[in-house]
């Protein structure tokens, strides 16, 4: 028998293999039609959808609210095109922000975990803006006006080679990463780190009594979200060749936490879902009006007050239920890489 | 700079306007205070409230309503606007678990909803009601606007006022009850459900009422809300959740840690200064200055 | 080579769409793209982006277009986001194949707009970023600007300030961030070039609420002159707390052209009585071509054209120039077409320098009086310009 937890999780797994298929869909379309402006806004809705992931990990499995993801985003994206205008490595410049943003979370890590519920929201909020300010008065980092002139680079792997310039190769590199980035949390969550959080979660007190330190649990979610949102935010000035203190800025925060909450809060796949799915929102009204911020609020509160598992409180359910009638039959493997699926395997055996 | 010069000049109208400023601040956090201690609800609509006080004195004053009446009707008007915002967004999710997150989810989509309304309204034109009282005076050698003068004052009288209402009063005996044990309160017949939404409806009408207040100084403008929104929120946490001397204290150490701060090192890292002792206050004394409301 | 240099990538990109786009794209309506501020703190600047371009578009089109051929704008909120103006013009170039873009107004936006220019093979214009880098250290072969820049602006303005107040003691108060203090520098530069001399400055945040705790600092140094380059709601703030504090009898402020307009002057009121600029634009310009421009403009949207509102009505004119005289709208020549450029707009003939692409224009002082920017001097575009620092093509 599968517990809930990874019965549910199974269904984000089948719900991120959709997502992927979609996407492989999208890419051989964009192909097809020869389509540039569609492949990249995907990619940057990918992009994004990682920082989102990284929020819903915060928010769905630890239990607080980070109101300044952007954060790591920022340093990731800044970090990375300081790297690439130096030298033009796709891995030099995704390990540079890896260690950017682990330290950058450890640090940020120490302080914000010192409190919960509000609090850490605001703390969250105020790191952010006062890392944004000082990025928006540094003149090395183009001070207010950002920096532009990022490289378009060509990625290596072995033999292949893929231009961040090719709208579907970097869509496609995209893809990979922030899946990877989906499979690496969806593991890890399902270790006995994550079953720690998930009791933490719903009962704060018991959990020391089991010998878990609580504290140890929700450092190691909050590092791992700041290396997600810092992978992740690495990637935008590959596709877009500028940086800006903008990335920053609580609206890229609080478009993050709009994402998860119309995704679905503790799916992870909802959060990739919700991130496409604000993204498409924003594109669509924003050509038909520029009172957007009213439409996109409106949504989002009436998401917050009736749909408060979002976009996968409604698709999650029937796939749930699916799969529990499948449960005896080795279905495909319900993830792109394979690991968390193994993983959710050989936990479920003894119980 | 002769030390003379140095004390009238700059140190003692810097010690003066951060006063004016800080009784701004505190006008803008008592209403934050009070939902956020008493309800437990993070208002992040805060600011967006403080933006329609601002927008009603304008309309009302350009249509011929005195400056004091405004300074009466506007908050009278605010009532029913946070009786409707709590009974239509706060009480369907006052009772989730993680209520904090939740109703600051809820609130911030109504303030993104507010700051565009207010600009189809009003336009995206910064504007400003006229000084109503005009002109300055001179004491010791320092110059302060009369409307300066006026807003301390009036500030003062505000805090008292409403501190006496939740201190005081059997209402605020009602309402402190409730929001230390709602089960119990509702026991001894208070009336839970109606002092939840006057309480909530009583920090929006507090944020209007600054609205009407800061205006002619601060001029009005549809994002406005945002203004305030970090200073106050670091007010309430450093005052503690609730404490309405707590508020008072804390805005005014605040802005005056701002105000002689910016004469030292560069203006733009009094933000991350502020920032810093909010930081301080939740890692050492989370409880902030004053403790919790209701909740000693 | 003296054009960009591009990409493979983008070269690519240029070959599939310049094959594509030729064959049809010589008939039918031309298409401009405008990604401006729509929401947000700049949405006034984006109004009168929008209304200048509207008001152009419907002249042209009512004259018979351009080459022939109708205008045909399309918009796009960029939220003063340079994230979000890039996502939205590669919309525009991409989806829209639209000829030509402008509309930026933070110069965050407007550089990162010219890189994309360049990747995509397109021409794009601002005709409100002020900042000197956009045509001198980050200028791009893709980008022009038909508005003065900071540089123009400030020569201006200190001409004038040597004739009027030889040798007076400034203040100088920015908004603490990069283009605020450039403007100062630029400023303080010229000034003192014409025998100012600094009583002072200082940087406040962007969006202070409270400027009066650099009164003390302002009355100690007592100054005949303030320079300030806050904009928006700041000058609000600034402006009227100085006539608050009674600061602002004896005292002449001049400052930025961005630091009253028309969209903060009604806020300001009485406050803004005596400020002067150096500025490429005032409503009170007495010539022909002006005062129909501001009838019309007033007649379309019941308010006065101001500098953004001007440069940008003017913009669509030198790109009809530069089409009609390129005999096409393929990047190439109409960039060559438009270097070197001069037009008529209402604020008289202006020129685009080919050599960093900066429009060359009379520049005037205003002041001022009455609500109303009153011309008080006017200094040649030769002598505004200054030098062509740009040295990428």
């Amino acid at each position: 028998m599968h517990d809930r937890l990874t019965q549910s999780m199974r269904a984000s797994h089948l719900l991120a293999l959709l997502f992927v298929l979609a996407s492989l869909a999208l890419a051989a379309m964009g192909t097809a039609t020869d389509d540039t402006f569609y492949l990249r806004l995907g990619t940057e809705a990918l992009i994004f959808a990682g920082l989102a992931l990284s929020v819903d990990l915060l928010l769905g499995y630890s239990g607080v609210l980070s109101l300044g993801q952007a954060l790591y985003f920022g340093i990731g994206a800044y970090v990375s095109a300081l790297t690439l205008m130096k030298v033009p490595s796709f891995w030099l410049a995704m390990a540079a922000a890896f260690t950017a943003s682990l330290l950058a979370a450890i640090i940020g890590g120490l302080i914000a975990n010192r409190v919960r519920g509000v609090y850490f929201a605001l703390i969250t909020f105020g790191l952010a803006q006062v890392l944004a300010k000082v990025v928006y008065n540094t003149r090395e980092l183009g001070s207010s006006d950002g920096m532009i002139g990022i490289p378009v680079i060509e990625i290596a792997f072995g033999p292949f080679s893929v231009s961040t310039g090719s709208p579907v190769g970097f869509f496609l590199i995209v893809l990979v990463v922030i899946m990877a980035l989906y499979a690496l949390t969806a593991y890890l969550l399902d270790t006995p780190f994550g079953r720690v959080l998930t009791a933490l979660k719903s009962n704060e007190r018991r959990v020391p009594f089991l010998g878990y330190s609580a504290w140890r649990a929700r450092m190691a979610a909050y590092v791992l979200a700041g290396v997600v949102a810092g992978l992740s935010g690495a990637l935008y000035p590959m596709l877009r060749g500028f940086v800006s203190p903008e990335l920053m800025f609580f609206a890229t925060s609080g478009n993050a936490v709009i994402s998860v909450v119309l995704g679905g809060v503790g799916t992870l796949a909802g959060a990739i879902y919700g991130s496409v799915l604000l993204v498409i929102l924003k594109s669509i009204i924003g050509s038909w009006t520029e009172h957007h911020l009213i439409v996109i609020g409106l949504i989002f509160m009436l998401c917050v007050l009736f749909l408060p598992k979002g976009l996968a409180g409604v698709l999650r359910p029937p796939v749930e239920a699916w799969l529990s009638r499948h449960r005896r039959i080795p279905g495909p493997v319900p993830d792109a890489p394979v690991l968390p699926a193994i993983a959710v395997d050989t936990k479920a055996a003894p119980q | 700079m002769t030390p003379v010069d140095y004390l009238q000049f700059v140190l003692a109208p810097q010690v003066v306007n951060g006063l004016a400023l800080g009784i701004a601040v505190v006008l803008v956090a008592l209403g934050l205070t009070i939902i956020f201690g008493m309800l437990d609800v993070i208002n992040m609509s805060h600011g967006e409230f403080y933006a329609i006080g601002a927008y009603a004195a304008l309309a009302l004053g350009a249509a011929g309503v005195g400056f004091w009446f405004l300074l009466i009707l506007v908050p009278v008007l605010m009532v029913p606007l946070g009786m409707v915002a709590e009974r239509l967004l706060i009480r369907p999710v006052f009772d989730t678990k993680d209520r904090h997150v939740t109703t600051l989810l809820v609130t911030f989509g109504l303030g993104l909803i507010v700051e565009d309304v207010l600009k189809i309204i009003f336009g995206a034109n910064t504007q400003r009601p006229p000084t109503p009282i005009p002109g300055a005076t001179e004491i010791l050698g320092i110059i302060l606007p009369n409307y300066r003068i006026f807003l301390i004052l009036v500030g003062v009288a505000i805090v008292l006022g409403v501190a006496y209402v939740v201190y005081k009063t059997r209402l605020g005996a009602m309402v402190r009850a409730a929001a230390f044990d709602r089960n119990m309160a509702a026991s001894l017949g208070v009336p839970v459900s109606l002092v939840y939404a006057g309480t909530f409806a009583f920090g929006v009408s507090l944020a209007g009422l600054a609205g009407v207040l800061l205006a002619p100084i601060y001029s009005v403008f549809p994002t406005m809300g945002r203004d305030f929104i970090l200073l106050a929120f670091t007010v309430v946490i450093v005052g503690g959740m609730g404490s309405i001397w707590g508020a008072v204290v804390a805005g005014l150490l605040l802005t005056q840690v701002q105000a002689l701060a910016s004469l030292i090192i560069s203006p733009v890292w009094t933000d991350p200064i502020v920032f810093g002792t909010m930081v301080a206050f939740l890692v050492f004394r989370p409880q902030g200055l004053f403790g919790r409301l209701g909740h000693a | 080579m003296k054009t960009a240099t591009i990409t493979p990538i983008a070269a690519g990109l240029l070959a599939a769409t310049t094959l594509a786009g030729s064959a049809f794209a010589q008939s039918g309506p031309i298409k401009i793209g405008v990604v401006t501020p729509l929401s947000g703190t700049y949405t006034p600047i984006g109004q009168q982006v929008r209304w200048g371009l509207e008001l152009a578009a419907k002249e042209i089109n009512a004259a018979g277009g351009i080459a022939g051929r109708q205008v045909n704008l399309l918009f796009e909120d960029e939220e003063a986001n340079p994230s979000v103006a890039v996502q939205k013009a590669e919309k525009l170039f991409q989806v829209e194949k639209v000829d030509f873009l402008t509309g930026t107004v933070n110069s965050g936006s407007t550089l990162a707009v010219a890189q994309l220019a360049e990747r995509n093979a397109k021409l794009a214009a601002t005709t409100v970023s002020f900042a000197d880098s956009i045509t001198t250290d980050k200028c791009s072969p893709n980008m022009f600007r038909v508005n003065a820049r900071a540089e123009q602006q400030s020569v201006a303005l200190a001409a004038w300030l040597a004739k009027e107040k030889p040798k007076a003691k400034v203040f100088y108060l920015g908004p603490d961030y990069e283009m605020g203090r450039s403007t100062v520098a630029a400023f303080k530069s010229s000034a003192e070039k014409g025998g100012a001399q600094s009583g002072g400055e200082v940087f406040a945040p962007l969006d202070s609420k409270d400027y009066t705790q650099y009164f003390g600092q302002i009355r100690a140094a007592r100054p005949q002159v303030v320079y300030t380059s806050v904009a928006g709601n700041d000058t609000v703030r600034l402006l009227t707390q100085l006539q608050d504090f009674g600061l602002l009898s004896g005292l002449t402020v001049v400052g930025a052209s961005g630091t009253v307009t028309s969209q903060n002057i009604t806020a300001i009121g009485a406050a803004a009585e005596g400020f002067a600029t150096g500025v490429g634009y005032s409503p009170q310009i007495d010539s022909p071509a002006n005062k129909k421009f501001v009838a019309a403009f007033r007649e379309a949207n019941k308010t006065d054209p101001d500098l953004y509102g001007a440069d940008s009505y003017g913009l669509l004119f030198a790109y009809k120039a530069a089409v009609e005289k390129a005999g096409s709208t393929e990047t190439d020549k109409v960039r060559e077409a438009l270097r070197g450029l001069s037009w008529q707009t209402p604020q008289g003939t202006k020129t685009i320098r080919a050599g960093d692409h900066q429009a060359m224009q009379p520049m005037y002082v205003v002041r001022v009086t009455k609500g109303k920017f009153d011309i008080i001097d006017n200094v040649s575009s030769e002598n505004a310009i200054g030098p062509d620092t740009c040295t990428r093509f």
